[in-house]
């Protein structure tokens, strides 16, 4: 008989014990599963968001997050000398703003404007009418509103926005609806030319941009445009996404890795104290039956592999079982923390990674390992003949 | 806006008198700055139309749950001063404008009817009522914890229950005799259910005693970690009884169980005759 076979049997001897253990091994794997993918779901989910720009490196004044330092002043001049670079292959100025709209039930609300050129890449995504295009002398300049301004204002292409905020009154026509990857939940966003900005925000100060999109040549890549930026401009600050994402582990998302790392420890920790105490105590309860083995002839290493094939069992059974139900809790756990003000709704807290699966695993058999480290002591050196004298007595 | 830290010797600036600014610990620490210093503040990011600035005191900025990992290098200045700081050369009306207007009502209640009369009179200007009560970044990160700690307790839930099983399968014999000598059925329940009372009230008061000794290492950690006077754990009277309040009952329906499955079999096999 293997030892798997043999630990089955003695698990199955005790089916409440053994459900029960299960049952603890597979909710604080659930948990552990969960922290790993949110110590790094974040960073994953926020790199997908700036990879699905089409945009892979940053330009601003300053190390500020955009909009929230001094814009790139010169934007124009900026943006032409940087396009002649041979390691970058597009360029795009980027200006946000803040105006106020009248809504249809009178009251005023604030929607967050993105001032760019027609899009190149992936600035956003088209779901309805025609995207953004170059402002024709006279008429209103076109918009693109996201969904959530669309339902809000019941606007459609063609739709008129009134912008009173600006003095005086702008208007602009609608021309498609489209969905930004930044987007918040419940925000309303518009996006327009340059020239629209300049119209919508007439104090706004001319030649600026709050961000610069670049896009590296396919062949030369990020790290290489970043590095023509630096020493073509080096009073601006050029950030590749594995940068910009550094900077965030470090700094806005620290927080949540830090508290997986706690959580998971208790987890892990938890985990091993469980099995520990159900593999300790089962072994206690057959000490005859491990001496009786012994001097049958079963050797030392085959009493450890049984032991260690139980370990394996509760702990592998329970860690098989956390994989869905940890699943199951992270939709539930994400569920709660998207709901934070300020975040776009396209940003997950937990990310299922391969990395994530394989940690999982890693740790479970550690755990598996250390917890029958104590009781594979107390059966191997186990004296064989007073042990067996001892059940006799009892 | 504040872009630029330029710093001059006190000596050439010594005799003009420059407006005072407050500057943050956060900036104070980052800059190696120190009270009386004159410092220069741009609002270009090449420092462009410098200006200078004494540092009159040192503000701990209001801690901000949202921004917490943020890192604050603030600085506060006298209104005139910042907007002659900020207003673009030549800029009309520019020295005299603002972001904003924080206004405080006599009555919050007539916030409402205050926007639409202020949209009405003045059409340029957004009304914007500012967020009252719980911040809701609180209220989220607190929803996230209780859902670990209720996972939390599922997990104890099924260990504490494992425990009591094996606790009743070590005693079935003493069980056993107990009931040939005439012992009820409910005296034996009523034991193991003390006995399950006892281990969860003696594990939540552990809990509890454990989670109030460390809390301050947690709190000194966080703090430190991010530079901020917020407070990360505090267990209060009210948290510590209701970790009681929830692990008693749970203490308890773990004897049960463990306890109503061995005292349902006849007492021979309790015996294992």
């Amino acid at each position: 008989m293997s030892p798997f076979e043999f630990a089955w049997r003695s698990l199955s001897r005790q089916p409440a014990r053994a459900v029960l253990g299960l049952t603890g091994v597979a909710v604080v794997g659930a948990l552990l599963f969960d922290m790993l993918m949110l110590s790094r779901g974040l960073i994953v989910s926020f790199r997908d968001l700036l990879e699905s720009t089409g945009f892979d490196v940053r330009v601003t004044a300053t190390e500020a997050l955009p909009g929230m330092g001094p814009p790139v002043a010169d934007a124009a001049s900026t943006t032409e000398e940087l396009r002649r670079l041979p390691e970058l292959a597009a360029v795009v100025p980027a200006r946000f703003g803040v105006a106020s709209i009248d809504t249809r039930n009178g009251k005023t609300a604030p929607v967050a404007f993105i001032g760019s050129e027609t899009r190149r890449r992936g600035e956003w995504k088209l779901v309805e009418g025609a995207d953004l295009g170059d402002d024709a002398d006279g008429g209103r300049p076109e918009v693109v509103v996201n969904r959530t301004f669309a339902r809000e204002e019941r606007l459609a292409p063609g739709s008129i926005v009134r912008l009173p905020s600006a003095l005086p009154a702008r208007e602009f026509r609608v021309s498609g609806i489209v969905e930004f990857p930044f987007e918040t939940a419940g925000e309303r966003m518009a996006a327009v030319t340059l020239r629209g900005f300049a119209y919508a925000f007439p104090s706004a100060r001319r030649d600026e941009a709050d961000l610069l999109l670049v896009a590296s040549q396919p062949g030369a890549g990020s790290e290489a445009a970043v590095a023509a930026i630096r020493r073509t401009r080096p009073d601006l600050h050029a950030f590749s996404i594995e940068e910009v994402l550094e900077r965030l582990r470090h700094a806005e998302f620290s927080y949540f890795r830090q508290v997986s790392f706690v959580l998971a420890t208790i987890a892990s920790f938890f985990a091993l104290l469980l099995v520990t105490t159900l593999l300790t105590v089962s072994v206690n309860q057959r000490l005859g039956e491990v001496a009786a083995l012994r001097a049958l002839g079963f050797s030392r290493r085959r009493i450890t592999f049984d032991l260690l094939a139980e370990s394996a069992l509760l702990v592998g059974g329970g860690g098989l079982v956390a994989i869905p139900l940890g699943l199951l809790l992270a939709r539930g756990l994400d569920s709660i923390l998207r709901r934070m003000p300020d975040l776009p709704t396209r940003l997950h807290f937990f990310v299922f990674e391969p990395r994530a699966l394989a940690l999982h695993a890693g740790f479970l058999v550690l755990a598996a390992l250390v917890a029958a480290a104590y009781p594979v002591a107390l059966a191997a050196r186990l004296p064989i003949a007073a042990t067996l004298r001892k059940e006799n007595v009892s | 806006m504040i872009a630029r830290l330029v710093f001059l010797s006190p000596v050439l600036l010594a005799l003009a008198v420059p407006p005072e600014i407050l500057v943050s610990r956060g900036l104070l620490q980052e800059r190696g700055l120190h009270l009386g210093q004159v410092v220069m503040l741009s609002a270009d990011a090449r420092g462009a139309n410098a200006r200078p600035f004494r540092i009159a005191g040192v503000y701990e900025p209001t801690p901000d749950p949202s921004r917490f990992t943020a890192k604050r290098l603030e600085a506060r200045l006298h209104l005139p001063d910042l907007l002659a700081l900020a207003a673009e050369p030549g800029e009309a009306g520019a020295a005299d404008s603002v972001g904003a207007i924080n206004i405080a009502l006599k009555d919050p209640a007539d916030a409402e009817a205050f926007a639409r009369e202020l949209g009405a009179r003045s059409p340029g200007v957004s009304v914007v009522r500012a967020a009252a009560g719980d911040d809701e970044h609180f209220v989220i990160i607190e929803r996230f914890h209780a859902a670990i700690s209720f996972v939390t307790m599922i997990g104890s839930t099924a260990f504490l229950l494992a425990l009591m099983v094996i606790r009743a399968d070590e005693r079935r014999e003493v069980a056993g005799l107990l009931r040939l000598l005439g012992l009820p059925r409910r005296r034996i329940l009523a034991q193991a259910l003390l006995e399950g009372l006892c281990i969860a009230a003696a594990g939540a008061i552990f809990g509890v005693l454990f989670a109030t000794a460390t809390q301050g290492v947690v709190n000194a950690f966080f703090q430190w970690r991010y530079d901020t006077t917020l407070v990360f754990v505090r267990v209060t009277p009210a948290i510590a009884a209701r970790c009681v309040v929830l692990a008693l009952p749970l203490g308890v329906m773990a004897g049960l169980i463990a306890s109503w499955t061995l005292l349902r079999q006849p007492v021979l096999d309790l015996l294992r005759r």
